[in-house]
Order: structure tokens, then sequence, then C-alpha cells
């Protein structure tokens, strides 16, 4: 049973060795940056909607 | 059934735990609004401030909202000398009200608190036109004209201004104690002697004033001699608070918000001077 | 031996002096030392002259012109209230609170039950409608103990609030008989979904069966809404004027400001609940068997218990700020009192509550990824998630402004202390509990992986994108918290805070829809139902302990809001209880109900245990079972 665990587990991380270092680094990095522009977009969409505008730099407008 | 011994005792180990937390923390009551006996005899303007600081900070709830920075939730008029600020606003345009001095101007904020929303103050949305504070005469606050006086004589004395508003005279406690009956009762105008006052609350119907007969309640011709004056204003305005033994709860509790303090007051001497 | 002696030693005494504490708390006089009715007679609070009769406020002036049409609400005095030697409210409020418990519990049951019957229909395994009917089952006596508290409830109320329920009466009319009528529905589908179970159990019958499920819940719900109307007139009366006097139709007086909110609030809590009573049977069914097969059964159920009651509660922080954002809105001198005056306290002790409820719920999923070989993959995160649970419940008990003394504060130079004293504030609580909220869903989101493994193409990619949301989602709550709370306005730290939760939910729902995807024909690891270390099972009774006291809190917070009044601003409460009490008072009250709670839980499971059981019949006289 566990040598079935752990063969599935290898074989995961034998997947994930094949794709390389750079790809796996780069689907992080796009990963963090879609996320990133999704909260700052949804600060402003929130505040926005209580009517308290944001500045670009996220600082109190108005 | 060990284990429900084991479960039980856990659960409510815990909820022993819960309970002695509620020990740790500060024991206060939030008493309700208790009465103050004010006695026109002896108030002095000292005491009329003071009475209202204790009605700033108590019964007019005005500190749940008024508190220094960074707590409070509107402008902190404990901190900032009230007098000079009204002139100020007084003076600005935005300001919509009718007040001339300073008394009128805080007497009119709580009346109106819309006349003048300080700046970023106002209700959210409201660009600084409308006021988030309720109006202090009505419910639940319901301060009467009296107590808001009171308010406004601490706010200018705090901060060592001269006093303007007037101490409460008998007249005046009179006035608008009588309001309510002349108002809602239109036909039952207020009675001029204590004869047309006790026909008007119908005591004869339950109460001989000749002799000491029972018909509902107690005769009343020697109750000059069993009551002082104050015990029958009590007896009157409270009437299941002390009771004549052997008698029915049946006198209407509600004679103190119907009578006019001129008729409580003849009604109450009348009585006094009856000594049989 | 020793032990196993001092094992049943223990909780009797415990139960007894907890029932004493209570019973004696609720026994006091109202208020001792008050004995002159005359002074506090009506109206309340009102400044007078000596020797003249009370002033009346000119607002009453105007709304008794208009009163002499409809009826106005009654005034009355403190002689209105019958003395019956021991705290009116102190009664109502045991009885209350549990009719509230009881009716909570079964209108939870049925609601969660329909929704694992449904389960068992899709998937096609017998295993959740039989566990379905397990939970119909032991919930069943609970509906007549929700009604004999609610009868007795009336009775007391009428009883010892005769003028209070008259005018509660003249308001809602009508309103009433359609409540009553709404029992014989329900008692009706109950009994026609419960003892139908089997008989409709396969085609077109199940889906009969299913209706009655759903004609009984919304019954039910029927029922909790229309209660509720009654509570949320009474904080914020719609539908009458200033002197409670009926000037709008029935829907007017029901739809308040508060209702909805306090609907949604009931609903979701009511669901958390009910989950975690049922996982305390399960628990305790688990703990009393050794045998393996039934170990098995009550370690999933008291794992789908726990799962429904951390899964709804997950919300019910949004839920209560909801609530209160519309209690500020309708007066802000309520929310004040609450959130500020002397109540402020009590949230102290919620904050610990939750925490409780917190820990006991992620500590019982930490320890079920046991039944799981593949959780060993994530056992490395527990304990940084065990970490940021300490520490954010940590800020969110620290106590805003602390009662301190003259000499106190002039050694911290004010009322709030320069450290902790910014810890106190809203900001700080809310980045905290945000925090707890992520982390616990975290620990769920484990425990669902533990056993799976992704087959799809795209895991590491769906992998990078659930942590680049977890880490952003984290940073931007405490960017919110820190910067909007302490470096801007007032208006724009409320308005952060929505946004603060909103991150937080996006969190759980986007954690949701990429592991529903991400998992789609995953490789499913072995579980072994039952392979879990027998404390755990205390989590599951810590739950419902915790939920019970804090529904008892909340409910008296909610209460006291309306401080002396019993239709706040409408009409004054002149009883001798008018005043909130102490908070070690309340303490006591709360521990009463809770204890009584369970008393009734143990009778309710008893009774359902009690048609398993079958006697041995007698061979010969005295040789019984």
């Amino acid at each position: 049973m566990e040598n079935q665990v752990e063969e599935k587990l290898g074989k995961q991380m034998a997947d994930k060795r094949k794709m390389g270092i750079f790809s796996t680094l780069l689907s992080v990095v796009i990963a963090f940056a879609i996320v990133l522009m999704l909260f700052y977009g949804l600060n402003h969409l929130i505040m926005g909607m209580q009517g308290l505008p944001l500045n670009m730099d996220l600082t109190p407008a108005g | 059934m060990k284990i429900l011994f084991k479960t039980l005792g856990f659960s409510l180990g815990l909820t022993l735990v819960f309970s002695l937390l509620t020990y740790l923390l500060p024991q206060m009551k939030g008493e309700a609004p208790v009465d103050v006996k004010v006695d026109l005899g002896s108030l002095t303007m000292d005491d009329f401030v003071a009475l209202g600081e204790d009605l700033f900070k108590n019964k007019g709830t005005c500190t749940l909202c008024h508190k220094p920075p960074p707590l409070g939730r509107a402008p902190d008029i404990q901190g900032e000398d009230m007098v000079a600020l009204s002139a100020e606003r007084l003076a600005d345009e935005r300001y919509q009200g009718e007040a001339k001095d300073a008394a009128g101007y805080i007497l009119e904020s709580m009346l109106d608190p819309n006349k003048y929303v300080v700046a970023t103050w106002g209700k959210k949305g409201s660009n600084d036109s409308e006021s988030p504070m309720p109006v202090v005469d009505k419910a639940p606050i319901e301060l009467s004209s009296m107590e808001m006086d009171a308010i406004t004589a601490w706010l200018q004395a705090k901060d060592g201004n001269e006093v303007t508003v007037a101490l409460p005279t008998a007249e005046e406690a009179a006035e608008v104690a009588a309001a309510p009956a002349g108002e809602s009762a239109a036909t039952s105008a207020p009675a001029a002697t204590a004869d047309e006052a006790m026909a008007k609350y119908a005591c004869l119907t339950c109460h001989a004033m000749d002799s000491n007969d029972t018909l509902v309640g107690p005769g009343l011709v020697d109750v000059g001699e069993r009551l002082t004056a104050d015990e029958i204003r009590q007896s009157i305005l409270d009437p299941n608070a002390v009771m004549v033994e052997g008698f029915p709860p049946a006198m209407p509790a509600d004679f103190g918000t119907k009578m006019t303090v001129n008729e409580l007051q003849m009604i109450v001497d009348f009585l006094a001077e009856k000594k049989g | 031996m020793m032990h196993g002696k001092f094992i049943k030693l223990f909780p009797l005494p415990l139960l007894l002096m907890l029932l004493f504490l209570g019973i004696s708390t609720a026994l006091q006089a109202a208020e001792p030392g008050v004995s002159n009715v005359a002074d506090r007679i009506a109206p309340v609070g009102r400044i007078q002259l000596a020797g003249e009769p009370p002033l009346e406020a000119e607002s009453e002036v105007a709304a008794a012109e208009e009163a002499v049409e409809p009826m106005a609400a009654p005034r009355p005095m403190r002689s209105n209230y019958p003395d019956i030697g021991v705290s009116s409210r102190a009664i109502v409020w045991v009885l209350a609170q549990l009719h509230l418990f009881f009716g909570a519990l079964v209108l939870a049951v049925p609601l969660f039950v329909l929704i694992i019957e449904l389960v068992g229909l899709f998937t096609g395994d017998e295993r959740y409608d039989d566990m379905a009917h397990e939970f119909m089952k032991i919930s069943l006596t609970g509906f007549s103990i929700t009604a004999i508290f609610g009868g007795s409830l009336t009775l007391a109320l009428f009883l010892l609030y005769p003028d209070f329920m008259a005018y509660m009466m003249h308001v809602f009319g009508a309103q009433l008989l359609v409540y009553a009528g709404l029992f014989f529905f329900e008692t009706f589908f109950l009994y026609t979904y419960y003892y139908g179970w089997n008989a409709f159990r396969y085609g077109n019958k199940k889906w009969v069966h299913l209706s009655l499920g759903l004609m009984l819940n919304a019954s039910g719900l029927t029922i909790m809404v229309l209660a509720n109307s009654w509570a949320t007139f009474m904080m914020a009366p719609s539908g009458v004027n200033e002197v409670g006097a009926v000037v709008g139709n029935i829907w007017e007086v029901m739809k308040g400001p508060l209702w909805n909110p306090i609907n949604l609030h009931r609903f979701i809590a009511n669901i958390a609940f009910g989950g975690a009573v049922v996982g305390a049977y399960a628990a305790f069914k688990f703990l009393s068997t050794n045998d393996p097969e039934k170990r098995a059964h009550y370690d999933w159920m008291g794992y789908t218990s726990n799962f429904i009651a951390i899964l709804a509660f997950l919300p019910l922080p949004f839920a209560g700020y909801w609530l209160m954002a519309e209690i500020y809105a309708y007066s802000q001198q309520m929310g004040i009192t609450a959130m500020g005056g002397i109540l402020a306290w009590l949230f102290i002790l919620q904050a610990v509550l939750i925490g409780t409820i917190l820990l006991a719920g992620n500590f019982y999923l930490w320890a079920g990824m046991s039944r799981t070989d593949g959780s060993e993959r994530y056992k490395w995160l527990v304990k940084f998630i065990a970490l940021v649970l300490v520490v954010t419940f940590l800020i969110w008990i620290t106590p805003h402004t602390l009662m301190l003394s003259a000499s106190e504060i002039s050694l911290l130079g004010g009322t709030h202390h320069s450290i902790l004293g910014p810890l106190g504030i809203m900001p700080a609580k809310n980045i905290a509990v945000n925090l707890m909220l992520i982390v616990t869903f975290l620990s769920f989101q484990l425990y669902r992986r533990s056993d799976k493994v992704a087959t799809v193409s795209w895991a590491p990619a769906g992998n990078a994108l659930m942590v680049a949301i977890y880490v952003v989602a984290i940073a931007n709550i405490i960017f919110l918290g820190v910067y909007y709370g302490y470096f801007t306005n007032t208006v724009y730290k409320v308005g952060s805070s929505v946004a603060q939760v909103v991150s937080t939910l996006v969190v759980i729902i986007s954690g949701i829809i990429i592991d529903t995807l991400m998992f789609k024909n995953a490789k499913i690891l072995p579980s072994h139902w039952g392979r879990i270390p027998d404390r755990a099972q205390y989590a599951l009774f810590a739950l419902p302990i915790a939920f019970t006291w804090l529904m008892g809190l909340m409910g008296y917070v909610r209460s006291s809001v309306k401080t002396h009044w019993h239709v706040y601003t409408v009409m004054k409460d002149n009883s001798p209880d008018n005043f909130i009490p102490a908070i070690a008072y309340a303490g006591n009250m709360i521990t009463l109900v809770t204890v009584l709670f369970l008393l009734c839980l143990l009778f309710m499971f008893w009774v359902a245990n009690l048609s398993e059981t079958r006697q041995v019949k007698p061979v010969t006289a005295g040789k019984g079972a």
C-alpha cells in the first residue's frame, strides 16, 4: 500500500522535474503577477463602490 | 459509562472555564436612568451646571460618540470651547439655523442636528449635509427642555464662559407639565380650584370627602391627620405603593401623567387640610 | 483504577456546582436593595422638580395627540409587572434560550439532512442516505422539546410581562395565527419525512420523499423568519409611529431594518450549531465502541458533522458584520452601546469562544489527516497554521481600552498602552479575524487534498496560482488593515475592512473552484476511517459547548442593546430588571442554560438510542437483563 503511494508521489515529482526549473519559476511568477493585479483591481473596485476612490498608488483620493 | 463521565466532565469543565472568564472582566451594570429630584428652592447655578455634566455623560448618552479623538464618532465637544466654536459656526455660510447666540446654537444643535453639520462628521455619502446625531428630545433619549438647558449651561461653564441660560422656574415647570393635559384633551381645560380638579378626575366616585365611610376606596374626611402632604402626593402618583389594608388596587395609577402640577398641588393642599 | 474512579467522581459534583451557580443566580431577587417601588417609577429617568409630578417631554405631548385613534404602546408602571419573588427576566431568559437552542437544532438538522440525502442520491452511495436518516433519528425528540419550551416561554411571558405581550399581540395580530398554522404543516412533514424514509427510498418515490423534506424545511424556515420579526421589531420597530401605534400593515411591521440581517445570521449559525451538536453524538458513539466497523462509521459521521459546522461557520463573521453595520445604520447609539459601551467587554469573551471553535475545528482536521497516507505531504504546514492561529487569537483578545486606576493611567501615559493600544483597535482585530479564517480554510483545503493526487496536466500551474492567491491575499489584508487603519481617516478605515472581507472570500471561493477543477478524476489514495486518535474526538465536544455558550452570550448582547426598552424608542421597560446585568451574572445565566441544554441533549440522544435497544427476554425469573 505505502509503496503504491510513494510510487505515485515519486511520479508526480518526476513530472515536475520534467517541466524544468525554468518553466516552474515562470508559472509561479505569472501566477503572482496575475493575482497581484487581481487584488489591486479589487481594492479599487471595493473602495470605489463605497464612494471612497483611490489614487493609482492606493492612497485615498479626494 | 466511563466514556459518558469522561466526555461529560470535559464538556462541563469547558463550560466552567467560560463562566470563570466572565469574572475576570469588569463588572459593570447598565442601569436604566433613575429619577433625579431637583429641589428648586435650593438649586444654584453650580448645581445646574453639575446636573448638565451628569446628563451629558449619563442619561444623554452624549459621550458614546462625543469622545476625544481617535475614539470619537462625533466632534470632541468636551475638549473644545463650544462658545467660541458657536460664534465661528454661526458665521459659517453652511449654517442653516436661526440661532443668534451660543446658547441658542447649542440648543438648536440638540433639537435639529442637521442645521449645521461639522465638516467630515456628516452621514456617509451625504456630503456633510446630514448629521448622524439623534434628536435628543425624542426617544430613546427623551431629554426635557430643562435638561437640555442644564447641558447648555455646562457646555458654557466648562470653559469658563458666562452661563446665559436661566435657572428653571416653578412657572416654567408648571407650564411644561400642564401642556399634555391642555393639548391632548381639549375638552378638559386645567381645573382652577381643588373642587374642580377633584370633579375632573372623579375622585368622589370612590372616596367620601365628608365622612370616613368606605365607598370603593377609604373615606378622606380626616386624611390630613393620617398622612403628610408628601404621603398624600405619593398615594395619588403611585397608589399601589402603600395601600390601606383591605382595599383592592382599584385606583388608577396614571394620575401622575394626567394631572397638571397645579391640579395635583391643589388636591394635595386641599386633602392635607382635611383633619376631620 | 484510581484514575477511573476520579473520572467517575469528577463530573457529578461539577454538574451540581454549575447548576447551583446558575440557579442561585436566576433565583436572586431582581435587584436587591431597591425595595421602594416609588424610587423608580415611570417615566424612566426623568429629572423632576422635588414635590412636583413628573414632567412630560414635549415629544410625548405631540405623540399623545396622534395616539388618540390607534392604540399606542402601553406605558406600564413598575407596579404593573407581576412580582413573583424571583427575577422575571431570569425565568424568561432561561426558557427563551432553551427554546432557541432546540429551535436552532431542529431547524438546522433537516436542512443538512436534505442536502446529505441529495448527495446520496447523486452519488448512489447508500451510506449517505443511512447517515441522513440517523441524523433525523437523533434529533426527532428535539422537535417536541422545542415545542415544550416554546409553550412554557409563551406562558411565562404572558404571566410576567402582560402589558408587553398585549402590545405585541396587538401589533402582530393575525400573523400569530399563521405562525400557529405553520406548526401543523411542520409536524405533518416532519413525521412523514422521518417515518417515510424507508417506504419512499428508491426511484420516483425518492423524489416524493425529497419533496417532503423540502416542505419540512420550508415550513421550518418560515417559522424562524416569523419569530425573528418579533425580535427585530423589539430592536428596531417599523410600521409603527413614535408612540408605537400601528400605522403600517403587517408586512411593514415585519420588514424592519434588522430583519434580514438577523434572518441570514441565524440561518447560517443554526447550521453550524446543528452540525456541531450531531458531531458530539458521533464522537460519543465513536468513543464508546471498539468495533472497527462502527468506529469507521461514527468517525465518518463525526467528520461530516465537523465539516458542516466549520463550513457554515466560516461565512458567519461576515453575516455578523452585516448585522452590526445595519444596527449602526439604524441607530449609531445602539451600535455603540453594543461595541463601545459596557457591552464591549463581551466581545473579548466572544473572541475567546470563536478562538476555541477555530482551534478545535483545526485540531480535529489535523488529527484527521492521520486517516490518509497522502497527508504526509502537507503535515509540515500544520505548525505554521497553528502559529498564525495563536498569534492572531492573542491580537484579537487584546482589549481596546483597559479599566485602569489613576496611577496606572499615568504610568502608561494614557488609557491606551503604547504597544498593546494599537493592537486593541479594530484594524488589528480585523486583520486577525481574516487571517484566522484564511488559515482555517487552509487546514480545510489541505485535509480535503490529503487523500488525492491531481492528474490534470495543469496541476503545477494550479498550485502556483493557489499559493499566489494565499500569499497575496494575506499581504493585502495586512496592507489594508495597517495602511488605511492607522494612516488614513476613519471613513477609509471602515471601508477597507470591507475590502479585507472580500479578500478572504476570494481565497475561499477560488480555493473551492480550483480544487474542484484540479481534483476532477484525481487518484484517490486509501482512507482509513476510524484511524484517528481518541483525543481528537474531544474537539467535537468542545465545538458544541463553545457554540452553545457563544449563542447564549450573543443572544444576551442582542437583547441588551435595547437597554431600558421593551420595544426600542416605543415602549419603555419599567420592570425591576430594566438594567443591563453585570457580566458575571450573565455568565452564570449562560452557563445555566448551557448545562440545562446539555442535559436535555443527553435525554434526546438517550431516547434515540432506546429505539435500537431490545431487552433480552428473561429466561427464568430473577435472571433478567
